[in-house]
């Protein structure tokens, strides 16, 4: 008796067992998102990271809604990314869930040529002359086009002016002048430069530019050229002046420090300028990196963020679609992208000719600062050469080792990266 | 043959009089065998193919992985033999995180070890409140690496002078210090230290309590009557009983400080020059940058096998030491 109620009850577990898995698995495949785009054939899976400006999900998502009405047979889901954005795009583009459109920050070779990017010289067409230079030689590879430049992001000081001139500091115009002002604003409660919380940001590279170095040029990389080895370790006198603001609970690209008066010269990009505006009203201006010394020249970073198409997509057609649709053909959209939240300069002459918000006051100085000094990144240069640059550049400006040395072993690491990007 | 064997006597005695013919016994022996073993199969199918595909196909092809070029794909096929391992060994920044860790190991483990051992005996000692005492210490081990990260990084010890350490150092006339950045003193491993006891003690502390409670009271009594007190009880009764415990703790222990990258990654990055500006860099935040940051899969898959010899070494040693020697540490 008791072993056959054993066996039922064990028939029974099993049986039950059967019942859930099988329970589940029809729970999970109904998925909860498959119902909005009724009569869609293809749902493009479209990944943006989280800008910080408010509203831009929104309009994100609105841009997308709008495509779909135009093209109702494709329906697209938008994935806001918070967080490692890199790592988890890089992560996704392995697998079956991958993105189909996904936007990269400063586009780098290395995606066309593994492959993971389609060429959009097609969708392009005669629209190609309208984008600016560095917008088409960010994404060509070999001649043709990976990817279409959504906007460019102007990257240089803001500074207070009531707080200098109390000071009685005229705005740094060189190297020297913007150490010195640094120290001189460092008080007990403030420092004088926020340039991010790891006390490096992007000065290394800003320093190197500024003293008519390369990061890497024709494939070769050149951080460890002499003016780059003098440019690097003359951050040094920031740290040992401590006129660095370190450790604010945000980072550069976010204004609070300044805004807060914590730092009243800060590096951060031109998205911030409508915050700073609520904020001080006109009790602000900017500044190019100054140049490091007599000779040189001064830097704003050009930096942006690139729509691309996945080439090992199912929807790699849809995909292009939505591409050119979104970021060729509707100007108006590109331009509401552009200045409705943060502000960024559109990589689309015509459209950056009509952007009323950046022609005029300091947004427009801006602009005319980025056509002047911008620099943007070779797309040849990627994490794999930057981190080795950066974590060198981050010892020499707090004195361990010595500054040629350590850069002419990043170079080693970073040319191998290069070249075998190039191979 | 063995298992039928072996399994027979059990199920008559189970199920059967033990006087049961033996012929037709031997053969519905044989029909209930091929049961068990067909319930054992579908049993543990779910468990072990789950095991196979999720760790050792993953496990296995990670291995091939680390032999061959794999750069943006984790596809198969262009075999580069040792260069990977080479190429690795030979990157400074990778020699450099292994010995990082060896030294954060060699100081983070005793210190765990010694603090929730401690704190183990004297909760235990104590008659009233004990569970409270337990709770609020275990609690921290509740929290996640990243919260606590952000609490220690943006709170306790900020750069700004409003943060907590700087604020408590302003009170005895210290200027602030930028408590996460590079710098000499190394200050840092103040921030990385604290946060990882905090987190890791009181989980530590209940294995310990467990092993204590598991020591039969009789052995005290009969070192009191023996005349043993205080340090002697604790040297030559308590410690050796917990022997087991210790061993099991000491593994756990050095498992996760080679394995150290939520609160490194949280409190150092964040910039968006990665964690290239990180003063201490682990093996696990090498390994993070070259597959997830520069998508070099096959280096970042021989990273982890170097790391995975490295954990197996030690563990291997720590077990030779503890397990045979005769510590009563």
């Amino acid at each position: 008796m008791s072993g056959q109620r054993a066996q039922l009850s064990r028939r029974g577990f099993l049986g039950g067992s059967l019942l859930f898995v099988a329970g589940t698995a029809i729970g999970c495949t109904s998925s909860p998102t498959g119902g909005s785009s009724s009569g869609a054939k293809t749902t493009l899976n479209v990944w943006s990271h989280a800008y910080g400006e408010a509203g831009t999900q929104q309009a994100l998502t609105r841009y997308a809604a709008e495509f779909t009405k135009a093209n109702p047979d494709i329906a697209v889901k938008v994935t806001w990314v918070p967080g490692d954005y890199t790592a988890k795009l890089n992560a996704s583009l392995l697998t079956d869930a991958a993105p189909d459109v996904f936007e990269h920050g400063d586009f780098t070779q290395g995606l066309a040529r593994r492959g993971q990017v389609a060429a959009l010289d097609a969708e392009y067409g005669s629209v190609k002359d309208d984008f600016n230079q560095t917008g088409r030689d960010g994404v060509t590879v070999d001649g043709k086009l990976y990817g279409v430049k959504m906007i460019d992001d102007v990257m240089m000081l803001y500074y207070r002016k009531s707080v200098l001139a109390k000071a009685g500091i005229a705005p740094p115009t060189t190297f020297d002048a913007l150490v010195a002002a640094a120290k001189a604003l460092t008080t007990k409660k403030t420092k004088g430069l926020f340039v991010g919380n790891d006390g490096v940001g992007e000065m290394p590279a800003l320093s190197l530019l500024s003293n008519g170095g390369e990061l890497v040029a024709d494939g070769k990389i050149g951080f460890a050229a002499p003016q780059a080895v003098e440019a690097v370790s003359a951050l040094k006198r920031f740290h040992d002046d401590k006129s660095l603001l370190l450790g604010f609970t945000t980072d550069w690209w976010d204004p609070s420090a300044f805004v807060q008066g914590v730092a009243p010269i800060q590096w951060s990009g031109l998205w911030a300028m409508p915050a700073i505006e609520k904020a001080l009203g006109d009790d602000f201006g900017i500044l190019p990196w100054p140049a490091f010394k007599a000779g040189g020249t001064p830097v704003v970073r050009v930096g942006g963020w690139t729509s691309c198409v996945n080439a090992k997509g199912k929807n790699v057609d849809a995909a292009k679609k939505f591409v050119k649709w979104l970021w060729i053909d509707q100007t108006k959209l590109q331009q509401d992208w552009s200045e409705s939240y943060g502000f960024h300069v559109p990589p689309r002459k015509s459209v950056a000719a009509t952007a009323a918000k950046l022609s005029k006051g300091t947004a427009k100085e801006a602009v005319e600062l980025a056509a002047k000094y911008g620099r943007i990144n070779p797309n040849t240069w990627d994490s794999a050469s930057g981190t080795p640059f950066v974590a060198a550049a981050s010892k020499i400006v707090t004195g361990q080792g010595d500054a040629a040395a350590l850069l002419a072993d990043a170079a080693k690491q970073a040319q191998l990266a290069v070249d075998k990007q190039l191979s | 043959m063995n298992a039928t064997t072996h399994t027979a006597p059990r199920s008559e005695r189970a199920g059967r009089p033990a006087d049961t013919p033996r012929g037709p016994a031997r053969a519905r022996r044989r029909r209930f065998d091929w049961r068990t073993w067909g319930a054992f199969a579908l049993l543990t199918a779910p468990m072990l193919i789950g095991l196979g595909v999720f760790k050792y196909i993953a496990i296995g092809w990670s291995f091939l992985l680390s032999l061959s070029d794999a750069q943006g794909t984790i596809a198969l096929g262009d075999w580069v033999g040792l260069d990977n391992y080479r190429q690795l060994l030979g990157d400074a920044v990778f020699r450099n995180s292994l010995s990082k860790i060896l030294l954060f190991t060699l100081f983070i483990v005793p210190i765990t070890f010694a603090a929730s051992l401690g704190l183990a005996l004297l909760v235990n000692r104590i008659r009233r409140g004990r569970a409270v005492l337990r709770t609020a210490f275990l609690i921290p081990a509740a929290v996640s690496y990243v919260a606590a990260s952000l609490v220690w990084k943006m709170s306790l010890f900020s750069g700004m002078p409003a943060g907590i350490a700087n604020m408590l150092g302003g009170w005895f006339g210290m200027e602030a210090v930028p408590w996460l950045q590079a710098g000499d003193p190394p200050l840092y491993w103040i921030a990385l230290v604290t946060l990882r006891l905090w987190l890791q003690v009181g989980f530590y502390m209940v294995l310990f309590l467990a092993g204590l409670q598991a020591i039969p009271k009789e052995v005290y009594e009969a070192a009191a009557l023996d005349g043993a007190t205080g340090l002697r009880l604790l040297r030559r009764i308590t410690l050796p009983m917990l022997r087991n415990t210790s061993v099991a703790v000491l593994m756990l222990m050095f498992i996760a400080a080679f394995q150290a990258f939520d609160e490194f990654y949280n409190l150092f990055g964040g910039g968006m020059s990665g964690s290239g500006t990180a003063p201490v860099k682990t093996p696990l935040m090498y390994l993070h940058d070259t597959a997830m940051g520069a998508q070099n899969y096959g280096l970042g898959s021989a990273g982890s096998f170097v790391l995975t010899a490295l954990i197996v070494g030690v563990t291997l040693i720590q077990g030779r030491i503890t397990g045979f020697g005769k510590s009563e540490e």
